[in-house]
């Protein structure tokens, strides 16, 4: 069975619910990694002060290609500010893997 | 042309860089420190400190995983690079306990060198990445 690569971008703040609520679902296994980037907004504007790049957390987390619809309904819950959303929430990429090793054990895994 | 990303531990990060480069593949991006846990649902110097009876590590039981900081690396190669890449970072980073970490392969669409502009898709890469596989 094909995985994908799931890589989530949300705000600081909500990573660890996210995180959360993955580890709930069935999903251990996630690298976080810092970054900061801009949006379609180009960044963000509060009075005087520009933010040209905001700072976000960005979830990686392989899955079973079946699974992403799941995985995606739960980043998504766990990672909106409200109902309706907000900018800035952050994005959800999904790209293919296409082998996948353990280096402890060395073996490819199917 | 594959994309090579893997998961290692901090402290090998020197070994990987060095047997990367004797195996001929120099080109090579590595994030600074990231945070992951896998499926291990233990950390085993809490699972230690508790066996020995420490309170601090009996209290942290059951507060479900950790995060463990690791580096990450990215490696842009051809196809017929890929297996070599994967089997030198298997061989530096193999320890045989849990958490050395995993390795992905996914597939490149396109690279552009920054520097001329020339473009290359396929498997191999063409003129961007060079037979040896790094950049020239």
């Amino acid at each position: 069975m094909s995985k994908l690569l799931v890589r989530s971008i949300v705000r600081p703040e909500k990573a660890d619910e996210v995180m959360k609520s993955l580890l709930e679902a069935g999903y251990p296994a996630v690298t976080k990694v810092p970054v900061f980037g801009r949006g379609k907004q180009r960044g963000l504007k509060v009075g005087e002060v520009t933010y040209d790049e905001l700072p976000k957390e960005m979830l990686m987390t392989v899955i079973p290609e079946a699974e992403k619809d799941f995985v995606v309904k739960t980043v998504l819950s766990a990672a909106k500010t409200s109902e309706a959303g907000n900018y800035g929430d952050g994005k959800i990429f999904i790209s293919p893997v296409e082998d996948v090793y353990t280096i402890s054990s060395g073996v490819k895994e199917a | 042309m594959k994309e090579v990303m893997a998961v290692i531990r901090m402290n090998k990060i020197n070994d990987t860089k060095r047997a990367l480069n004797e195996a001929g593949i120099s080109s090579f991006t590595a994030t600074g420190r990231v945070q992951g846990r896998g499926k291990g649902m233990v950390d085993f110097n809490i699972l230690h400190g508790a066996e020995e009876g420490a309170p601090e590590a009996i209290a942290q039981l059951g507060e479900g995983p950790r995060l463990v900081p690791k580096r990450l690396i990215t490696i842009v190669v051809s196809d017929d690079w890929v297996e070599k890449t994967v089997e030198t970072i298997i061989m530096t980073n193999r320890t045989g306990s849990s958490g050395d970490g995993k390795i992905f392969v996914l597939p490149v669409l396109e690279a552009t060198r920054v520097r001329t502009g020339e473009t290359a898709e396929g498997p191999c890469g063409g003129d961007v990445l060079d037979s040896s596989g790094g950049l020239k």
